[in-house]
């Protein structure tokens, strides 16, 4: 079977995820960072673990969500086909992008054939991942954030820090600030109520000028064709009701076989996500404008983007990434995530959802040290959903990240980018040495005679922590000498 | 146009290329079984005390009405606000008598008005001059406190969304148990409309330090208005 691994461009996050270790240390330094995080991650585990008073429906609707996802990806390619079918059918425009650069250029290019210069967002992690914004910004066009929370990192010219809560790293006297330095007339306060007001009259206005609504999609249904998305602000409504137009993006694995697989799917979604039985606004797309109507876009598109799925689908293991629905659960629960915060990844997908997506879209070699920032506690596999075994994964990663590459690449991109030749030759000779009774013997002895020449300082190691002593006799001398003193009455 | 289109008939075909490739020896007929959480049937009863606990929960009002003191709520609670205008459709159950009510000689001077204008050239009129709306529901689910739109020529999908202040009449007869109850008792996988809204509660948002806020964007306000005739009750 032939694999196409895939070959990123380089955009920023290729180089934000190569500075992981220094972006660590300075987000560990940040102490309102820290306390911020340390907050929002308590509420938000709570809410989760309220919402599942149920252990055995839990464990049930996790088995039947993880059988679900797995059914349709199994029948990935066939369930694409039947869906582009279906919402051709119903009216919607269907195209396909295996890069970044293609789904920016085919949306760029919808934009233009409309002359349409007002551009408003609802949340999207796929348009994150593109880089959407700052595309579109060079073809003037202007691209509004319209999730509250995506609305403050656009105001701040950052990037979301949680997929499901965009500025979870701001509190409310930042947004105030931030409010302050950006909103002309904006009366200072911190009140959170009055802060939410002014975000929806600025919006607000921009909804009800905008040419094009972007969304990104939450389920999209092969059955009916029909394309779900799950808010509860109803900035993703007003994106698909008020302009002319409509676009969604998402990647491939958003495909489900049948309505059916929904509510399961959408229970644990909310609950997982934030606790909630259900969001507030459900909304679902089938068709554009009808005769008759008197809202509604006249032009619907639904943009696919592979971007390093397809490389990732190759891989029976590897695979069950694409199981993700994205709750962000994951990383609610992530004792790495918890201390670090959401922006130290350098990727769009940060946490341990982040650290298994990432390597298929940035190449292994841009994201080498991410399968390492896991302590493997387990808590996220515990969490996820859809079952993704998450640790197993990272342990596989890390694998992909030392082997020894030969001159192609077989599962992907930047494989053997973490293999370091002393490294290697350690654990080669650790591995003789367990091998072989008196290579073992004779090294301990070596090692045990030697213990006073450990250096005081072994590098990172001993940053935090003092160096091991090496005990004066092995374990297996001192059992010996013990013996003899007994055998002696 | 065609630019787009041969652009993207290139990496479709190589995108399912590449997928169908690596499940090209899959066993569709054997396919693990999927087990499903039986939940306990919830009684009539039941059903309404949940829905109306989570409707609540979530920030939105509930109000008891019957078919002839509809329009009355209303008025009262736009009176309570100080709101002196409506919009809505003209064809749905009540229309009818939400009109003739509000024409009448003696009412509070609430004026009702008919989204009858196409949207995209009358934007003002429902972002600036409609303070409150009054949209029928399809059916309602039981246990997550949701009420089921199928927004029409009639009742656009923004009615329900852009005035600030949101009835809503549910008619607790077509209350459903739960989300999956309803898409299989109703056939949706046959044919759907163009655009489905399931509403749990009035617009919100917790994007600022987990505080919750309502009315982020859609209605602040959502009043439900549910029709609870007990005639056929016992
Ligand atoms: S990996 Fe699992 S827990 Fe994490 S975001 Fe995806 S579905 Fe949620």
């Amino acid at each position: 079977m032939t694999v196409n691994i895939h070959h990123p461009a380089p955009s920023k996050h290729t180089a934000k995820a190569k500075n992981f270790r220094t972006s660590v240390e300075r987000d560990l330094a940040d102490e309102e960072l820290r306390e911020n995080f340390r907050g929002a991650m308590k509420f938000l585990s709570e809410r989760r673990k309220s919402a599942f008073p149920d252990e055995l429906e839990l464990q049930t609707l996790r088995e039947q969500c993880r059988l679900i996802k797995q059914r349709c990806l199994l029948k990935l390619p066939y369930l694409l086909e039947q869906l582009e079918d279906n919402l051709t059918r119903n009216g919607i425009q269907v195209h396909w992008a295996e890069t970044t650069e293609e789904a920016n250029s085919i949306i760029q290019r919808i934009i233009s054939k409309r002359e349409a210069t007002r551009v408003v967002k609802g949340k999207s992690m796929v348009s994150e991942e593109t880089e959407l914004n700052a595309y579109l910004e060079k073809f003037g066009i202007e691209c509004l954030e319209a999730d509250m929370g995506e609305y403050i990192v656009q105001l701040a010219k950052e990037e979301p820090s949680h997929i499901i809560v965009p500025a979870i790293h701001k509190n409310k006297y930042q947004v105030a600030d931030l409010f302050a330095k950006n909103i002309p007339g904006f009366e200072h306060t911190t009140d959170v109520d009055k802060l939410i007001n002014e975000g929806r009259r600025v919006l607000r206005d921009k909804f009800k000028h905008a040419d094009v609504g972007i969304t990104g999609v939450n389920f999209a249904v092969a059955e009916t064709g029909t394309l779900c998305l799950v808010e509860n602000e109803g900035n993703g409504q007003m994106c698909t009701a008020v302009p002319n137009v409509h676009i969604a993006m998402t990647g491939i694995e958003k495909v489900v076989e049948w309505l059916d697989d929904v509510p399961p799917l959408l229970s644990l979604l909310t609950r997982s996500a934030t606790g909630q039985a259900i969001t507030t606004y459900f909304n679902m797309i089938t068709k554009p404008r009808q005769p008759g109507e008197k809202d509604g876009p006249e032009e619907v598109h639904l943009v696919l983007l592979d971007n390093g799925r397809s490389q990732a689908f190759a891989d029976e293991e590897l695979r069950q990434t694409l199981q993700c629905i994205r709750c962000g659960a994951c990383m609610n629960h992530c004792p790495v995530y918890k201390r670090i915060g959401g922006h130290a990844y350098g990727t769009v997908y940060p946490g341990p959802i982040g650290k298994i997506i990432s390597p298929h879209m940035l190449g292994l070699d841009a994201t080498k040290d991410l399968p390492t920032a896991s302590s493997l506690c387990g808590a996220c596999g515990e969490v996820c959903p859809v079952k993704i075994p998450i640790p197993k994964l990272l342990l596989r990663l890390r694998q992909e990240s030392v082997k020894v590459a030969g001159p192609e690449e077989t599962v992907m991109g930047g494989e053997g980018a973490n293999r370091k030749t002393t490294e290697a030759l350690i654990w080669q000779g650790w591995s003789a040495m367990h091998r072989h009774p008196a290579l073992y013997r004779a090294s301990m002895w070596l090692a045990t005679r030697l213990h006073k020449f450990m250096p005081a300082k072994i590098g990172p190691w001993t940053s935090v922590r003092s160096a091991p002593h090496i005990a004066p006799k092995t374990l297996h001398e001192l059992v010996a000498q013990r013996k003899n003193t007994r055998a002696k009455p | 146009m065609s630019t787009i289109h041969s652009e993207r008939s290139g990496a479709r075909g190589r995108i399912l290329e590449k997928l169908k490739a690596q499940v090209a020896g899959a066993d569709y007929g054997k396919l693990p079984a999927e087990p499903s959480y039986a939940y306990p049937p919830m009684s009539r009863d039941a059903a309404l005390a949940r829905f109306t606990e989570c409707l609540q929960a979530n920030h939105a009002e509930v109000i008891e009405v019957s078919a002839e003191t509809i329009p009355l709520a209303i008025e009262r609670e736009l009176v309570k606000r100080n709101i002196s205008k409506l919009i809505c459709g003209q064809k749905g159950k009540f229309s009818g008598s939400l009109e003739s009510y509000f024409s009448r000689s003696d009412s509070e001077g609430i004026e009702l008005v008919k989204y009858d204008f196409p949207l995209s050239d009358n934007k003002s009129r429902l972002f600036d001059e409609a303070p409150a709306s009054f949209t029928h529901s399809r059916c309602s689910i039981a246990a997550t406190g949701t009420i089921v739109l199928w927004p029409s020529e009639d009742e656009p999908r923004t009615l329900s969304l852009v005035p600030p202040l949101h009835f809503v009449l549910v008619d607790t007869h077509k209350m459903v148990s739960d989300f999956a109850t309803l898409l299989k008792s109703e056939h949706w996988g046959a044919e759907l409309p163009a655009n489905v809204l399931l509403i749990s509660g009035p617009s919100k948002t917790a994007d600022i330090q987990q505080t919750l806020a309502y009315g982020a964007h859609g209605p602040k306000e959502l009043v439900v208005l549910l029709l609870n005739n007990n005639t056929d009750k016992e």
